[in-house]
């Protein structure tokens, strides 16, 4: 059952960017806003594999890389439709579909090839569960941020060209694509602050490599957040390196 | 009762009739009243703009209200028989024409937002005037409702369309709001003056103005309630600005390659957007290649509204397919209740244009 509810969340997220892909070669605008309900059904799949694959192990489902992707896809879907209205960025939704689904589509292969079932359950420990949930919703927001990276990216090359194509009138400026980023990277930052915190007072203290590699990501962000704000990092770097410090803590992810 | 159209527009008259036919402002009520008078029309609106002078009314022979109004333009203003063709819809026709205008597909420029204010300023004189009635309620209260859906359901208000818009709708691009952007004129010229204020339209504030005659500068700043500097001192200005244009006559690049570079170095990632309308052009092609800088020359503003006004002339059929759709769904309101049952919801409407004719003597 819990395969059947991710297949449906991965679809529901390919249904959306391909709905949102058809819209945007249309000769008729987009209706604005159709990639917030079809994130919220796949939130809700998504919802449910999360809450059945932590029955099956009593503990938060976060056991193998599977579930990591889908956790942390998850985050980027809460970070999405909690912040994507209030940044006002149009497009957000179809750059980040994509992205969420080919994590997914990861997920249910590792799944289907060689699921590794339930693990021994835990012992009941809230500072375990909040070292978890602040740490992944930490890598919804450095993710979202990654998006925001991208799009500056394509919207700069746009301007760049001198031939702005259709999708040019429909993303949002280049200015309030930075100002988003370095708000999610500060977020980002500050949600994972409070998962490393928590790790200190959990019953049982995390092995010595996950310490360092939480460590490492947390250090990774905060250095890029602290330069930016002592030096100003100009658009293209700050973008640049908002991708590449999610490509190094989903890679960190897979070796957790 | 029915309704009725006559005018003329940017494609039907030149400018010089158009001008003579133009309502002033002023005199709108009078002559209102003064067409209510006649028997056959009970009910008037004016729409005159600078590209169309059109009458709406209500009657009940409209073929008959249609030339006593031709009679009364020839009267009241300074046209002659046969120098000027009117446009004449009734009924259905009449109300999609409207429909259309009031959508920006009967604008010179395609899906303009202006005649839409033009439509209801005229609606709202009209009904000062107590010159509109149920049919004329109705038909501009359906006029808005149908203006409003086009523009928002088609893409007839996307891209630029001139060289003044495609320079603002870059910058909106690159800074968003351009409520705190500061733009700097080097060469005081007549398209330069034109850009500056397609930007100042939309909130850009602080204008430099730099020329090599200062006077020249002083005018032009003064015009745009902006500073003039001495055209040896434009570069220590460069630190302060977000928007460059330039058009200067002169013979070689007057904004080079070196300077944006130092100057960028020095802007904390803020991004810089200039544009060159010279020819021979003034900025040095390789500034694009720096980071956050953005330039377009004079064709590739140009390119970009002509590409857009393709883009726009592409979106008629799909504006005219939503007006069709919306018609089908809700008929023409102003029209219900009539005998031969035009009007209210049904089938398509069907268009009963008079084809447009030339004013005969009458």
């Amino acid at each position: 059952m819990d395969d059947l509810y991710l297949i449906l969340a991965t679809l529901a997220f390919l249904g959306g960017f391909i709905l949102a892909a058809v819209s945007l070669r249309s000769e008729r605008p987009r209706k604005q806003g159709v990639n917030i309900p079809i994130a919220a059904v796949g939130l809700v799949f998504q919802s449910l594999f999360l809450q059945l694959r932590g029955e099956m192990h009593g503990r938060c489902p976060i056991t193998n890389g599977a579930e990591v992707l889908v956790f942390v896809s998850w985050s980027i879907v809460i970070m999405y439709l909690a912040l994507g209205k209030a940044f006002r960025l149009s497009l957000l939704g179809v750059f980040t579909m994509p992205m969420v689904f080919f994590f997914q589509l990861f997920a249910i292969v590792y799944l289907l090839a060689a699921d590794p079932g339930p693990r021994p359950p835990a012992a009941l420990d809230p500072w375990l569960e909040l070292h978890a949930a602040m740490s992944l919703l930490a890598y919804g927001a450095f993710g979202l941020a990654g998006v925001a990276g991208v799009m500056y990216f394509f919207q700069d090359r746009q301007l760049k060209s001198h031939h702005p194509g259709r999708l040019f009138y429909s993303m949002p400026p280049i200015r309030y694509l930075v100002a988003a980023l370095v708000r999610l990277l500060v977020i980002g930052a500050v949600l994972l602050s409070v998962g490393i915190v928590a790790a200190f007072f959990m019953k049982v203290v995390p092995d010595r490599g996950h310490l360092l590699i939480s460590g490492a990501v947390w250090i990774v962000y905060l250095v890029l957040i602290v330069v930016h704000f002592i030096k100003r990092l100009p658009p293209k770097p700050l973008s640049f390196w908002a991708i590449a410090a999610f490509a190094f803590a989903l890679l960190t992810l897979s070796a957790l | 009762m029915s309704i009725f159209c006559l005018g003329v527009n940017h494609k039907t008259a030149p400018v010089e009739i158009r001008e003579r036919l133009a309502f002033a402002e002023k005199s709108v009520p009078q002559h209102l009243s003064e067409i209510c008078g006649m028997d056959e029309i009970s009910e008037a609106v004016v729409l005159s703009t600078c590209n169309r002078v059109e009458i709406y009314g209500g009657s009940e022979t409209p073929a008959a209200a249609l030339d006593k109004l031709v009679e009364y333009l020839i009267g009241h203003f300074a046209v002659e028989p046969g120098e000027v063709e009117f446009y004449r819809h009734e009924a259905d026709a009449a109300a999609h024409h409207l429909f259309e205008v009031a959508s920006g597909l009967d604008s010179m420029v395609l899906g303009e937002t202006e005649i839409f204010g033009q439509v209801k300023k005229a609606y709202a004189t009209a009904q000062t005037s107590g010159t509109t009635a149920r049919r004329m309620n109705k038909l501009f209260q359906q006029s808005f409702t149908v203006g409003k859906l086009v523009r928002t359901s088609t893409r007839i208000q996307q891209g630029s369309t001139s060289i003044g818009s495609a320079a603002v709708d870059l910058a909106e691009k690159i800074f968003g709001q351009l409520d705190g952007c500061r733009v700097m004129i080097i060469g005081a010229g007549e398209m330069s003056r034109t850009t500056a204020q397609s930007l100042l339209s939309r909130g850009a504030k602080s204008i430099i103005v730099s020329n090599r005659s200062y006077d020249k500068a002083e005018e032009l700043a003064l015009e745009l309630k902006g500073r003039a500097v001495r055209f040896d001192d434009w570069e220590n200005c460069l630190d302060d600005v977000d928007i460059i244009i330039s058009s200067t006559s002169a013979p070689h690049a007057v904004v080079k390659h070196e300077m944006i570079h130092r100057v960028m170095s020095g802007r904390r990632g803020h991004s810089l957007f200039l544009i060159d309308i010279a020819v021979p052009r003034d900025i040095e092609d390789e500034v694009n290649e720096i980071d956050n800088v953005y330039l377009y020359n004079i064709d590739q503003l140009q390119q970009i509204a002509s590409e857009g006004k393709a883009r726009r002339e592409k979106q008629i059929a799909v504006c005219r397919g939503v007006i069709d759709e919306f018609l089908r769904e809700k008929g023409i309101e102003a029209l219900a209740g009539l005998p031969d049952g035009r009007g209210g919801s049904g089938p398509d409407p069907i268009l009963t244009e008079t084809a447009a004719r030339p004013l005969t003597n009458p």
